[in-house]
């Protein structure tokens, strides 16, 4: 192996790879989250429209960055379920009696847990949009049908909160793989990931909340 | 663990404690009760295994294995795993300098050793940690040409710095870190041996090279790697601080980026 690609199997290497793609997923979540917003801004869903329309005008390029992303959540993915696994294999005969002192968080114990609901909640995601060949000549209107039936709804509700406690953790975690610390920051960038964590969530979840309770039907 | 209750002068303590007993590597294992009725406060909790052993030895039985040698929290030899915590209840305080004061009578007390597939049991409480000492012999040393000793000011150091590098080198090596760590991951002891020499001017040539075997070296032993759980700087009696591992983490990223000279194979100390 190259000296390259050792580095880069090593477990150092691994979690670089990790926080990287889970930062940009999260870049990716910003505009996912920007495009969205126009589901409430404009009642009417024109806005809406357009903005899909102006996304489906990239044609190919489109194409390149779908297949970018899947690159992005595939290595996500990927190291998750390895790392996972080496970690609970470092340790074959566990302790018969184990007490955490206060440091792991619900979010920290449950990363494997939240990516792979995220993971399920992906796939249901795609199949009710963008793999329905007739989500495109009526987006918003695909959205409002989906979203004000109360099951599919609570789906959505469910994966903005899941998002957000991996996001509890994910967020600051990502930093500390990357080498970025520094004691004076630290505590900001703690309660940063808090927030940010939050804003998904609020943010995700609001759009199954509108269509079920705010929105005539 | 319960408020103390003894009256801190005399009051002698009935401890009931649960020990993991193995008789040697790969063997099954199994958690054996033993009651003391005349524990005092003031011995340390190894001292309370002295007496326990020592009344093994009267009656007969095998002794119960466990390490230790300084026995005042310098030597990291002492491995403990106590009521679920690396070194006991106590913060910064190993297993050694924990004192039976912080019981009470009637207490149960669960005691096993120090677990990670990179950490064997040898017996009992008892584990095999040389894994460390081959992540130090792959790159936890400068290299420098012998000769008369060096003026002691010919390489100057800034204050911050030689605190910062002094902090890092409170690390005694235990393994508690790699013990706590719910992924068995010893990042917490190889950023703190990576970053004692890394702050240190005579570390620098050696730097990135360092940082890439020292981590090359943990996988190899089967070590887990790292979650940020944090758990190991919560553990570490000696207040090493997960900075270290971000340090590290930035070395090995920088250093897979540079060209650098090929890794040594294995420990070339001489
Ligand atoms: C939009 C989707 C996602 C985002 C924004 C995201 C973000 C993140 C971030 C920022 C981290 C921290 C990386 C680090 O500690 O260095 C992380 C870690 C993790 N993610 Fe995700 N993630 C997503 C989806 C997933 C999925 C689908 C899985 C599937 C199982 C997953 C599993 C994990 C696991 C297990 C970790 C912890 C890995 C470790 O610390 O070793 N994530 N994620
Ligand atoms: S970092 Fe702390 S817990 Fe880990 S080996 Fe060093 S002293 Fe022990
Ligand atoms: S016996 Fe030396 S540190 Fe505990």
């Amino acid at each position: 192996m190259s000296r390259f690609g050792k580095a880069l199997a090593s477990s150092v290497g691994k979690k670089i790879v990790m926080g990287l793609s889970g930062l940009m997923l999260l870049g990716f979540l910003v505009e996912h989250l920007h495009g969205n917003l126009k589901l409430i801004e404009d009642p009417s869903g024109a806005a809406f429209d357009d903005y899909v329309g102006f996304l489906k005008s990239f044609g190919p390029l489109l194409v390149l960055a779908e297949i970018g992303l899947g690159l992005l959540f595939s290595a996500h993915v990927y190291l998750a379920f390895r790392l996972t696994l080496e970690n609970i294999q470092a340790r074959k005969q566990r302790y018969v009696v184990r007490n955490n002192r206060g440091a792991s968080t619900v979010g920290s114990v449950s990363m494997f847990y939240t990516g792979a609901i995220i993971l399920g909640y992906l796939l249901k995601h795609l199949i009710d949009f963008r793999l329905d060949p007739r989500f495109f000549d009526a987006p918003h209107a695909a959205v409002q049908a989906k979203l004000s039936q109360p099951g599919h709804a609570a789906v959505y509700l469910l994966a903005a909160i899941v998002l957000g406690i991996h996001l509890s953790h994910g967020f600051r975690s990502a930093f500390q793989s990357l080498g970025l610390s520094h004691p004076r920051w630290n505590p900001l960038l703690e309660r940063l990931g808090k927030f940010v964590a939050f804003l998904f969530a609020v943010g995700f979840a609001a759009f199954p909340m509108y269509y079920l309770f705010i929105r005539e039907r | 663990m319960s408020a103390p209750s003894h009256d801190a002068g005399s009051g002698r303590m009935r401890i009931t404690l649960k020990i993991w007993r193995q008789e040697g590597p790969n063997r099954p294992g199994k958690v054996e009760t033993h009651f003391l009725p005349d524990v005092s406060p003031h011995m340390s909790f190894l001292e309370m295994l002295d007496v326990l052993n020592e009344r093994l030895i009267a009656s007969g039985l095998d002794t119960v294995a466990f390490d230790h040698d300084c026995r005042e929290g310098i030597c990291g030899a002492c491995s403990l795993v106590i009521d679920g915590r690396a070194h006991g209840p106590e913060a910064l305080t190993t297993a050694c300098q924990l004192h039976m004061r912080h019981y009470s009578d009637g207490d149960t007390i669960h005691v096993e050793p120090f677990r990670a597939n990179a950490f064997p049991v040898l017996k009992d409480l008892m584990v095999d940690r040389s894994a460390f000492d081959r992540i130090i012999s792959a790159g936890g040393f400068v290299s420098s040409p012998t000769g008369s000793a060096p003026d002691g000011n010919a390489i100057l150091v800034p204050k911050p710095d030689a605190d910062r590098a002094m902090d890092a080198a409170a690390c005694i090596g235990c393994g508690a870190c790699a013990a706590a760590c719910p992924n068995a991951s010893a990042m917490l002891f190889v950023a703190a041996k990576v970053a004692h020499l890394a702050l240190l001017p005579q570390g620098q040539p050696e730097r990135e090279r360092r940082a890439l075997a020292m981590v090359h070296a943990m996988d190899e032993e089967g070590f887990g790697s790292c979650t940020n759980h944090f758990e190991c700087m919560a553990a570490c009696p000696k207040g090493i601080s997960v900075e270290s591992i971000a340090r590290m983490n930035r070395d090995f990223a920088l250093s897979f980026l540079k060209e650098a000279p090929d890794l040594p194979t294995g420990s070339s100390v001489g």
